[in-house]
């Protein structure tokens, strides 16, 4: 019974997390800056995802802090994708394991 | 997946180091029972059932010399805050561990967090915990210093709340822990540390431990407590 509901606890855990990572996925910026170099001046676009078409939209001389933000967007990115599929296994897990017939 | 917890563990400690804060804090909660393997050199500790919870506690007043936003300390690692309950206490959230901050609750007591503008987040404020803050270790981490409740107020701790937790199976798992905790401290250890460290509890408390102890017939520990177990 101990085991159970800690598996319980870790379920509610595992389930909260996920709600959090999609919510904060969803807060970061959207797309990528990308430079392109025209008469040795860089320019930038930020691209990303629209439906099935990738847009390209100019944004011209950015600042260092709006490449940082877009940089840092980027890795966290992953990171949260990363740990997003972490915590749907866990959760797998963790149903799979609760719904067992045997006591645990 | 142990591992993963650990490494993530250690790299939770090692920033708290860095950031100059580990000093200031004591690490409670399930996670003590994994480093107090260290504690106990040269006997096997076995381990314990833990969660991902890694609860520290903060004394009060908080004693922090410099401001750090803990939230961004981690946030490269993938924790992420987390809201919890209505009265919004804050958490770090991360698949291997939750990162959480206790203080403890004295006077008539609030269900609101308490704020802590020097590391950025609020704490849960949870009564008895200044009986842990008082008794406290230090054990070596790899490079780090880390301090933890003895484990016998650790043990001790948890006879008294087992008899405020409202789930039953949370009780049983704290009773099942401080007694593995005791018995061990007894064999291995030093049984007159459990006495001294329970002398100096309060009436009440000692009562509601004696009690625990009772209804689990546990008549080593309850005679170490009296000064009557053989040596």
């Amino acid at each position: 019974m101990v085991i159970k509901s800690i598996l319980r606890e870790e379920l509610e855990n595992s389930s909260r997390l996920k709600q959090e990572y999609e919510r904060a996925l969803k807060k970061l910026p959207q797309g990528a800056l990308v430079s392109k170099t025209i008469n040795g001046h860089k320019y930038y676009y930020l691209v990303r995802r629209a439906g099935r078409k990738v847009k390209y939209e100019y944004k011209g001389k950015v600042s260092g802090a709006v490449k940082r933000k877009y940089e840092e967007a980027k890795k966290l990115r992953a990171k949260y994708i990363g740990l997003l599929a972490r915590v749907k296994k866990q959760i797998a897990f963790l149903r799979s394991a609760l719904r067992g017939k045997e006591e645990i | 997946m142990e591992k993963k917890k650990y490494e993530v563990c250690l790299e939770v400690l090692r920033r708290f180091s860095e950031a100059g804060i580990l000093d200031n804090i004591i690490l409670i909660g399930s996670w003590c029972l994994y480093f107090y393997k260290e504690y106990f050199t040269g006997v096997y500790f076995p381990p314990s059932i833990r969660t991902r919870d890694m609860d520290f506690l903060v004394p009060l007043p908080p004693h922090m010399k410099k401001k750090v936003d803990v939230a961004d300390l981690l946030k490269d690692l993938g924790f992420i805050p987390e809201f919890v309950s209505s009265q919004g206490y804050i958490r770090l959230g991360h698949p291997e561990l939750i990162v959480e901050f206790l203080v403890p609750e004295r006077g008539r007591g609030s269900d609101k967090p308490f704020p802590l503008p020097q590391i950025g987040l609020n704490a849960q404020p949870l009564r008895f915990l200044d009986f842990l803050a008082k008794n406290v270790i230090e054990i070596n981490v790899g490079r780090l210093r880390v301090r933890l409740p003895h484990p016998v107020a650790f043990a001790l701790h948890k006879l008294i709340i087992t008899g405020r937790r409202t789930k039953r199976e949370k009780a049983e798992k704290d009773r099942d822990q401080a007694l593995s905790l005791l018995h061990f401290v007894i064999k291995h250890d030093r049984p007159d540390k459990i006495r001294s460290v329970y002398g100096s509890m309060p009436k009440k408390w000692r009562d509601q431990i004696r009690k625990r102890l009772a209804e689990s017939d546990e008549k080593e520990i309850i005679s170490v407590l009296s000064g009557t177990a053989r040596k």
